[in-house]
């Protein structure tokens, strides 16, 4: 199993492609970001703090990925990425707010995937 | 970023340059990340490949501050390098894969990251153009 929960990996992935998408969908439609984008962005950091902590269990009960370093590195950036994103969005006055947090959303779930991998391959 | 918002509506960090920023902003982070782990882990394997790692860290960096502050001459100054590191490092490790044993974000032009970095420069260009036209007043630079 590891120090990637399963359903903690796929409800991030499932709730990074919603704020993606309504970010999108605010820029299409020439719209500022809302209350709805917030939520999302807010229950995608949830997610990714409880699986933060899961994994720094694993970490404590004396689990290795094969690098460690680069591991830690994507875990707190995809941590804080979301944050960013939406303190960077929300500055932004036009509809392009929207495509700042799909952005930030995108990379977050490539960077879960990517510990994923960095945590299962054998030396990625 | 906790970057303070001073930049004025029209400048290099509004609108669609909001969006740039943020990818750029990605990069920078990726590649520092990278070319540390790098620098630090396995320097003596493949040195002039990490300092070009190094090197393109810093080039995201600065074109990120460049275009996060409206500071648009350094921007594309960073952003033509970045173009031109790109096309080189991109040809160098498809030719030469003995000299880039290990992936950089360049490596062949950026294939690890979904070929972003080669994308990326060109829109940094058109972007800093596009900005060139629409506000006359401080343009881009001479012949681009």
């Amino acid at each position: 199993m590891g120090a990637m929960n399963d359903t903690l990996v796929w409800s991030a992935t499932a709730v990074a492609v919603v704020v993606a998408l309504a970010g999108l969908a605010s820029t299409l439609a020439r719209r500022r970001i809302g209350l709805v984008h917030l939520a999302a962005a807010a229950v995608l950091e949830v997610l990714l703090l409880v699986q933060a902590v899961v994994a720094g269990a694993a970490l404590a009960g004396g689990e290795r990925p094969p690098e460690t370093a680069t591991f830690l590195g994507y875990l707190g950036g995809a941590v804080l990425l979301p944050v960013a994103g939406v303190l960077w969005s929300r500055t932004e006055p036009s509809r392009w707010a929207g495509t700042v947090l799909a952005v930030a959303a995108l990379v977050t779930l490539v960077m879960v995937w990517r510990l994923v991998q960095l945590w299962e391959a054998p030396g990625a | 970023m906790p970057e303070p918002a001073a930049t004025a509506p029209g400048g290099t960090a509004a609108g669609p340059g909001r969006v740039l920023v943020a990818v750029y902003a990605v990069f920078a982070l990726a590649a520092g990340a990278r070319a540390a782990v790098q620098l630090a882990t396995r320097f003596d394997e493949a040195p002039v490949a990490y300092l070009l790692s190094a090197l393109a860290a810093a080039v995201y960096v600065v074109a990120t501050v460049a275009l996060a502050r409206g500071g648009r001459r350094v921007a594309l100054v960073a952003i033509v390098v970045e173009l031109v590191g790109v096309l080189v490092v991109g040809v160098l490790s498809l030719v030469d894969r003995a000299a880039f044993p290990d992936e950089t974000v360049w490596s062949a032009f950026g294939r690890g990251y979904g070929f972003v970095p080669l994308v990326l420069p060109v829109l940094g260009l058109l972007w800093l153009r596009h900005l060139g036209r629409t506000a006359p007043g401080t343009p881009a630079g001479p012949g681009r």
